[in-house]
């Protein structure tokens, strides 16, 4: 059965076992890679999968299987499996499937994997960095096309199907000078032409232009007073992803310990900074259409000029809390561009880091936020200077955002977002 | 139970060294959050691959269509792979050292029996108890987490091997609104190695734990910030396994060795005090099964203890077949996938510090002005052998007493530097069970230890 038989035929299952409501996405896979490791080009792997998931409720309760089977016997036990975990299940009335609004079928991506050209592109990138970053040393290198046929139907008349293909890039390697070793940098980026030279995506050139500078490292000692901290591109990602787990996803306005549940409509973070979650823009590569409970995304924006907009709440969440369901569930943040060059604001900064990841434990509940700064560069008197090591930023999520100080006009396009440099102040910056 | 439909390949005479692989995960998850099911789910993700070699260059495929007709097609793609890498890399390296052919039975052989209605009447009950003893939790979190690992291997070398090890818990989290007007959480897995039959009992068996937790986050949630710095301060036991993991574990596996990690120029030298023998054990330790035990992995080497530092001096890595022949050591057995579909990995298994003779009390009391971190989260490790990992409670210890309570904290330092200033190791030793370590793919593991008395950096305000 291909996908749109094998939903079809659990979504009769799922009637025919008496629930009162279901759905069922099922899926087709082919993962192509070419990988990287200990000094070689050492494997070609090709993945063939099947993803059938599926969901129904009886009598307001709910059950859950996922298998990656379209066998109809396993398909059929798969559907009698969620009756009996739904037959004891807890009943909630806010349980349910998407309602119908407007079916569709979506394409997006390069869907056919080029194989020879994942081998040249990755042979190119390791021979282009062995001649101009001689330092540098890979740790692994993946180069990935991935195509995702699926379709999704439920009991409410709802039924979409998809087709996504697209490249995925990711790196991690050190620089070496005899003994002497840099910490792990990672880059990476999706895309959908594989012709464009690796190196040229996202910041992998700019990441590997600073790794070869992080050899040598300086420890500070005590407090950086009066630190400012500027996150790349790569930081703010992060940092994203922390706000939207600690204050506008389904938990946490679930259960009541988001600092921002009653915020929609206030002023969240600093009047300079608007940040979007676009799954639909044309501009990135590793964008979606439909989210897994069963809706077409729209872009929207979730900070606008400071001020909440929208939590990124799935219909379950929108439910359970009263609110709406938001036009999507994030993972493609779009942050607008400042007015500020990145050279103006290292120049502007007196005494501060300038970071490319942050090493650190999950924020808590709070939004504080404790870490090693990592792949970072002491900022003296409006100077970058030396490497870093051994130095601990510690601050929090929500009063970070308030505090930023200055947007850079560059922004970096990895694929899966585009984002600028940010300044932020008063967080601690912490030697040994 | 998976069929085995691979046994037919032993002796089958591949022409190219050759790994069959069949697996099935199996999860099952139930969430209540305030009450609320979120979750009542269980997913099987099954299949099978073939990974071939052809002069030193690696073909992978895999299919979850687990029938006799699909391994045929499987292999030749896997092979077709490895070919096409050949011709463009042209490596020209001679095949691995063959191992004697052995077969490795099935050694867990428990059926899972309990249904879901077990695990939902299970955290039901739990939930309750919490709900009605502590009405001041602005939230409560109640999981019940089972993940079942069945692999059936046969390689060129005529190994056949049959492995189950699943794993049960129940994970509480507690958030409750702290002194200064913002809430506080805290998570504590419980289980170990086994179905949930084999961990769990009876709800109320857990009651006296929960209380605990809930004793911890009532304090955390009076808990000042750490003054950051460099200090000293004891480990609690439970960190302990992941100061191994995080701090030594990932750089010594002999892949990062081999891209240029700190560990590399220092083998054979005192990286740690000589109080320190650090330990990645196969399958069994103290006369006890590990929480993750290995008897053969994925590429089919009989699994072994891997001593890593021994009284100090690093002694050991963690290898593949590739990177023991490339570095002339022995493989141990530390090539493991997660799924089906995943290439095996150099991974951890059971890395643990090796208990000392000191009393935790004695430990405390020895330290004027430090820490005593006993709960904690997150890690990441580096090539530079610098490390971190979050932790998520504890006290400060004042004039060798225990003092205020902590809020959350990360603590950082390179390994090598860190494991030099060890002076004192309890007498006890604790599993953690519930890991799952990132590194391309997921991959449980458990991790060991005894309290540990050491300085390091501390992050706060």
């Amino acid at each position: 059965m291909n996908n749109v038989q094998t939903a079809e035929y659990v979504l009769n299952a799922i009637r025919s076992a008496g629930a009162d409501k279901g759905e069922c996405t099922a899926s087709d896979s082919v993962k192509t890679e070419v990988y990287y490791e200990s000094g070689k080009i050492s494997m070609l792997r090709s993945v063939f999968n099947t993803n059938v998931s599926v969901k129904l409720i009886k009598d307001g309760k709910k059950g859950r299987v996922g298998l990656n089977s379209t066998d109809p016997e396993k398909l059929d036990k798969a559907v009698a499996n969620a009756i009996e975990a739904s037959a004891d299940a807890i009943p909630d009335p806010e349980d349910d499937v998407a309602e119908l609004t407007e079916n569709a079928d979506f394409v997006r991506g390069e869907l056919t994997p080029d194989r020879e050209g994942m081998y040249n592109a990755l042979r190119a990138f390791v021979d282009t960095v062995k001649a101009e970053y001689p330092s540098i040393s890979f740790d692994s290198i993946s180069v990935e096309h991935n195509l995702r046929e699926s379709t999704y139907l439920n009991t409410n008349g709802v039924r979409f199907t998809s087709r996504r293909g697209g490249y995925q890039f990711s790196v991690m390697f050190m620089a070496k000078d005899g003994d002497k070793t840099s910490s792990f940098i990672a880059g990476g980026a999706e895309f959908d032409d594989i012709n464009k030279p690796l190196i040229d995506h996202g910041m992998v050139r700019r990441l590997l232009e600073e790794g070869v500078r992080q050899v040598e490292t300086r420890v500070i000692e005590g407090k950086l007073e009066g630190g400012e901290v500027i996150l790349s591109p790569t930081c703010v990602a992060e940092m994203i992803a922390y706000v939207q787990g600690n204050f506008i996803s389904d938990g946490v306005l679930m259960d009541g310990t988001s600092l921002w549940k009653d915020s929609l409509g206030a002023e969240v973070a600093a009047p300079c900074f608007t940040w979007k979650e676009c799954p639909c823009s044309p501009e990135l590569a590793g964008g979606y259409s439909l989210t897994g409970d069963g809706y077409a995304v729209k872009d929207m924006p979730v900070i606008e000029k400071g001020v909440l907009k929208n939590f990124t709440l799935s219909r379950y969440g929108a439910a359970k809390t009263g609110l709406s369901r938001s036009a999507n569930y994030g993972g493609c943040p779009i942050v607008d561009a400042g007015d500020t060059a990145l050279e103006d604001m290292i120049s502007s900064t007196e005494s501060g880091i300038i970071m490319n990841r942050f090493s650190g434990g999950s924020p808590g509940a709070n939004g504080d936020i404790t870490g090693v700064a990592k792949n970072s560069f002491l900022i003296e008197k409006g100077r970058v200077t030396d490497a870093l090591s051994e130095v601990m930023i510690s601050g929090n999520l929500a009063a970070m955002l308030k505090d930023i100080v200055e947007i850079s006009r560059e922004r970096v396009n990895d694929g899966s977002s585009i984002l600028p440099w940010i300044k932020v102040r008063n967080v601690v910056i912490s030697g040994k | 139970m998976l069929k085995d439909h691979l046994r037919k390949y032993v002796g089958a005479g591949f022409s190219e060294y050759t790994e069959l692989r069949a697996q099935s995960n199996t999860t099952r998850r139930v969430t209540l959050l305030n009450g609320n099911m979120i979750n009542n789910d269980s997913s099987e993700s099954a299949g099978f691959s073939a990974r071939v070699r052809v002069n030193g260059a690696y073909g992978f495929s895999s299919g979850s269509d687990y029938t006799p007709d699909s391994i045929e097609r499987i292999i030749a793609a896997a092979r077709e792979n490895a070919v096409f890498l050949d011709s463009r890399e042209r490596m020209g390296k001679p095949p691995f050292a063959k191992v004697p052919p052995m077969s490795s039975p099935l050694r867990y052989t428990t059926e899972d029996t309990a249904s879901q209605k077990r695990l939902i009447e299970f955290i039901s009950e739990l939930d309750a108890y919490i709900a009605a003893k502590y009405p001041k939790l602005l939230s409560r979190v109640v999981i019940a987490n089972c993940l079942d690992m069945e692999k059936l291997l046969v390689t060129s070398d005529d190994v056949h091997s049959h492995s189950d090890i699943p794993r049960s818990h129940v994970m509480v989290q507690m958030t409750l609104m702290g002194n200064d007007g913002t809430p506080v959480d805290l998570f504590t897995p419980f289980g170990g190695m086994g179905v949930f039959d084999d961990q769990f009992t009876t709800p109320d068996a857990l009651y006296e734990k929960i209380d605990a937790l809930y004793e911890k986050v009532a304090a955390k949630a009076e808990g000042v910030y750490a003054e950051p710095g460099y200090k000293e301060v004891i480990l609690h036991s439970d960190l302990a396994g992941i100061l191994a993991h995080e701090a030594v574990g990932h750089t010594v596996e002999a892949d990062f060795v081999l891209s240029g990690s700190v560990a590399g120029p220092s083998f054979g030298k005192q990286v740690a005090s000589e109080k320190v023998t650090l330990v990645d054990f196969a399958n069994t330790a103290f006369g006890k099964t590990c929480p993750q035990p290995i008897y053969v992995d994925d590429e089919g080497t009989p699994a072994e203890d891997a001593v890593i530092i021994k009284d100090g001096i690093l002694s050991g890595y963690m290898h593949n077949k590739e990177s023991a022949e490339k570095l002339g050591f022995k493989p141990q057995g530390n090539a493991r996938a997660f799924l089906f579909s995943d290439e095996p990995l150099i991974r951890m298994r059971n890395t643990c510090i090796l208990p000392g003779k000191d009393k935790l009390e004695d430990m405390i009391a020895s330290i004027d002005d430090g820490y005593y971190f006993i709960d904690t989260g997150n890690g990441q490790a580096d090539a530079t052998g610098e490390f971190m990992f979050g932790v998520n409670f504890g006290y400060e210890i004042k004039n060798g007493k225990i003092a205020r309570p902590l809020r959350d904290t990360t603590i950082a330092g390179v390994a090598f530097e860190v494991l030099k200033t060890v002076d004192m190791l309890s007498d006890e030793l604790t599993w953690g069970s519930s890991g799952m370590c990132g590194k391309k793919q997921p991959m449980p593991v458990g991790m060991g230890g005894p309290a540990v008395k050491l300085k390091i950096n501390v992050g706060g305000r």
